[in-house]
This record gives C-alpha cells, sequence and structure tokens, in this order.
C-alpha cells in the first residue's frame, strides 16, 4: 500500500499522541483508576505500529483483517470504558446506587435498539463482508457510545449523582467524538469507503483530526490532579448521621403505609 | 447518485442527531447549574424552590405527629380530615410544589456528597431518602389525575406533608451544623 504524506503526518500525530498520553496515564497513577481506558490507550499504541508496518510490507488483505480485528477490539474496549465511567459515577459508595441500576439498564437495550435500528437504515455499498462489517460497526458503535453517554448524564442529573472530574473528561471526550464519528461514520455508510473519493478521504480525516483533539484533551486533564476534597470534621459527621436516621425513621411510616 | 434509501436514511439521522444534542444540551445545562450552586447562583437555585404556607403545613405535620405517637400508626381519629387538609396544602397546586421542592432537596444532598466525598455515604443515604419523599409526594398527585384521591388521600397525604416537613426541618437543621452558605436565604425559602 502506497502512504503519502498527510497519511504518515497523521500516523505520526497518533502515535505520538498515544505515547504521551499513556506516559501520562503511567507518571500520574492514573491506570488504577481507570483500567480500560489505559488498556484503550495501549492497544491504540499497538495498533498504529502493527497497521503501519502492514500498510508499507503486508498484503491489502492482511491489512484489512487486522484493521478489522483491532476494530472490534477497540469498539469492546470502548464499552469497557462507558462501563468504567459508570461505575464511577453511579456507585458513589462502593455499590451501586438502586435507584439507578434499573435505569441504566433500561439506557443500555433502549441504546442499543435505537443504534441497531439506525444501522440497518442506509444502503449496503460495501464490495466485501469485511468492509460491510466495518462501515456499519463503526456507525453502529458511534451511535451506542453518544447514546450511552447522554443516558449516563441524563440518569446522573435526575438522581442527584455527581461526576468525578476525570471520569466527566474522559466520557466528554469520548462522546464529543463519537458525535462527530457519527456524521463521518454516515458519510462513509452513503458515499463508501473507497479512498479514490475525496469525500470518503476527507470524512476520514475529519474524524481523525477530531481523534488527535481529544488525545490532547485526555492528556492535559489527566496530567492535571483531581480538586482536593474538602476534610470533614467529626462533629459534622455525626451530625450528618443523625440526620440520616431521622429521616429513615419518617420514611419507615411512609413504607408502613405502603404495604 | 444518492439512493431513495440515502435519503431516508439522511432524514432520520438528522432528527435523531437533533434529539441527542438537544437532550444533551439540556441536561448538561441542568448539571453544570447544580455544580456552580455555591458558588453565585445560590440565588437561582432558591428560585427553585416554591413558597409554601410554612404554618399550614406544619400544622398538619404536628397535628398528624401529635395524633399518631411514635407507635399508633392505625388510629384514624384526626382533627383535621381530608378535605380540611386538601385545603390546607393548597389541592393540587400545594401537591406539585412540594414534588418540586422535594427535587430540590435531593440538589442539597448533592451538594455535600460533592464537597464531602469521605462522607458520601450518608449524603446517599440522604439522597435516596429525599428520592423516597418524593416518590410519594408524586404518587398523591397520581391519585390526584387518575381521580383516585378520595381512596389514596386520606392514607397518604397526612404522612406525606408530614415527612416532607420533617425532611426540610432536617436539611435547615444539616445546613445549620455545617455552616453551610446561604442558611437564611434557605430558611426563609423552606
Amino acid at each position: 500500500m502506497h502512504l503519502g504524506f498527510t497519511d504518515f503526518l497523521f500516523w505520526a500525530a497518533g502515535l505520538i499522541g498515544h505515547i504521551v498520553l499513556f506516559a501520562v496515564i503511567l507518571t500520574r497513577h492514573r491506570a488504577k483508576t481507570f483500567p480500560f481506558f489505559s488498556t484503550l490507550i495501549a492497544m491504540d499504541i499497538v495498533r498504529t505500529i502493527t497497521l503501519y508496518y502492514l500498510a508499507l510490507h503486508g498484503t491489502r488483505y492482511y491489512y484489512r483483517v487486522t484493521y478489522t480485528s483491532f476494530a472490534i477490539l477497540d469498539l469492546t474496549l470502548q464499552f469497557c470504558v462507558a462501563y468504567e465511567v459508570a461505575l464511577q459515577v453511579f456507585r458513589p459508595t462502593g455499590e451501586w446506587a438502586p435507584d439507578v441500576r434499573k435505569g441504566f439498564i433500561i439506557v443500555v437495550l433502549a441504546s442499543v435498539l435505537v443504534a441497531a435500528g439506525l444501522t440497518s437504515l442506509p444502503p449496503s455499498l460495501a464490495k466485501t463482508w469485511l468492509a460491510a462489517i466495518l462501515t456499519r460497526g463503526n456507525f453502529f458503535a458511534s451511535v451506542l457510545m453518544c447514546e450511552l453517554f447522554l443516558g449516563m448524564i441524563a440518569l446522573s442529573v435526575t438522581a442527584g449523582l455527581p461526576w468525578k472530574p476525570h471520569a466527566a473528561r474522559i466520557a466528554q471526550g469520548l462522546g464529543f467524538y463519537s458525535l462527530i464519528s457519527i456524521v463521518t461514520d454516515a458519510g462513509h455508510n452513503i458515499f463508501g469507503t473507497d479512498r479514490a473519493s475525496q469525500i470518503s478521504v476527507d470524512l476520514s480525516l475529519m474524524r481523525m483530526v477530531t481523534y488527535l483533539i481529544c488525545v490532547t484533551y485526555w492528556i492535559v486533564i489527566l496530567w492535571l490532579d483531581e480538586p482536593a476534597p474538602r476534610e470533614l470534621p467529626a462533629k459534622i459527621r455525626g451530625q450528618l448521621i443523625a440526620v440520616h436516621r431521622l429521616v429513615e425513621y419518617d420514611l419507615r411510616r411512609l413504607r408502613a403505609l405502603r404495604r | 447518485m444518492i439512493s431513495d434509501r440515502s435519503i431516508y436514511f439522511v432524514i432520520v439521522l438528522a432528527v435523531f442527531l437533533a434529539a441527542l444534542c438537544t437532550a444533551g444540551a439540556y441536561y448538561y445545562l441542568r448539571h453544570r447549574r447544580r455544580r456552580r450552586f455555591p458558588y453565585g447562583t445560590w440565588e437561582s437555585l432558591l428560585k427553585r424552590l416554591s413558597i409554601v404556607d410554612r404554618d399550614k403545613i406544619a400544622l398538619i405535620a404536628q397535628e398528624h405527629l401529635n395524633e399518631l405517637g411514635p407507635l399508633r400508626m392505625d388510629e384514624d381519629d384526626s382533627d383535621l380530615d381530608a378535605t380540611q387538609i386538601w385545603s390546607l396544602i393548597g389541592g393540587l397546586k400545594g401537591l406539585e410544589v412540594m414534588e418540586r421542592n422535594c427535587a430540590v432537596l435531593v440538589d442539597l444532598a448533592f451538594y455535600v456528597q460533592q464537597w464531602y466525598p469521605e462522607a458520601s455515604i450518608v449524603a446517599q443515604q440522604l439522597r435516596l431518602n429525599a428520592r423516597e419523599i418524593a416518590w410519594h409526594v408524586g404518587r398523591l398527585k397520581a391519585a390526584v389525575k387518575t381521580g383516585k384521591l378520595e381512596t389514596s388521600f386520606p392514607d397518604y397525604a397526612p404522612q406525606a406533608i408530614t415527612t416532607y416537613y420533617l425532611m426540610t426541618q432536617r436539611v435547615l437543621a444539616l445546613y445549620q451544623a455545617y455552616n453551610l452558605p446561604g442558611l437564611v436565604d434557605l430558611q426563609r425559602a423552606l
């Protein structure tokens, strides 16, 4: 495969961006809090190097098979990152908040249904089954990720659960990238993925530029520390527990009426 | 040449994206407003607290508490009957005000959790309590709308109003204990 100057530029920028981000994750000890996100970035480094090698020395078929395999792995890890963020938001005490668990399952199921429905709409332009899986799979993943993050925001706002700063920023970056990807992947489904087509090339560039912006954003926010929490004096902690006990006492009466 | 199916796909996608962005913007703005509350938009939060007649709520609550005592759950000899209570809380409008205020109480628990993450276990319980009270008030409201008020109201209304009253008193006590900003305004609003 022939790689032009622009291809090489994006390859190099992507590789450098991922290496810097991974170094930030390791040096600032974020891997323990976000193991799936760290794995996703490590996988992206391996993917970029492998695909570059195959683009220069491999056949087109091997390149496509490897590309699709990494895309499936990437998709799986992105869902794991979404779940990782959900755990940070909806398990403030280490256990799932009971009033959001059912809502979260409904959000996931509804998101899968809507994404599948939208993915079935465009006509199939792909010449091979591998290309068909790739174009439709990418679109499905982008729609699903956007819906999941929106659902998580809606649930947390309704229930009154705060987001931790780093989890919120990772979700923002991934959500923004998925939103732009919906447009670029929809374009690929309509106009095809032929590299001879200028529209197809422009859409790919748009997606790559968006991703580089997100990587830069993650480098900055993961380098910075989260705001330090305030210390809770022992006296106030005791009062807080007392308030909770009193409210629980009131609620027992209401619960008794429901039986 | 773009096929009809592609045009149909683009239209559906445009509607989907518009809905996604609108919902995203709505919830994001709500989230931002909640986060920024203690640093300048305290007034906007208080505006969400609707004025309730505290004296009447307190009257119903105290009447109910005196009548029940700690263990007497099944007594039905209140001096205030269902019609009087309905009138005192201001009917459906009064219930809606209570429901809205419960949502603000959930927000107040959010702030405690936001400021002091180490107290998240207790704040989480408080948040769940506030949501449960909101659920009870919502059930009363639903009974009004489905015409089942006569059967639901005598059972639910005094207890829901009493719990709401006690909850507001305890949130005020909590803010007093923490010496959190805006206590005077909160006392006025609740």
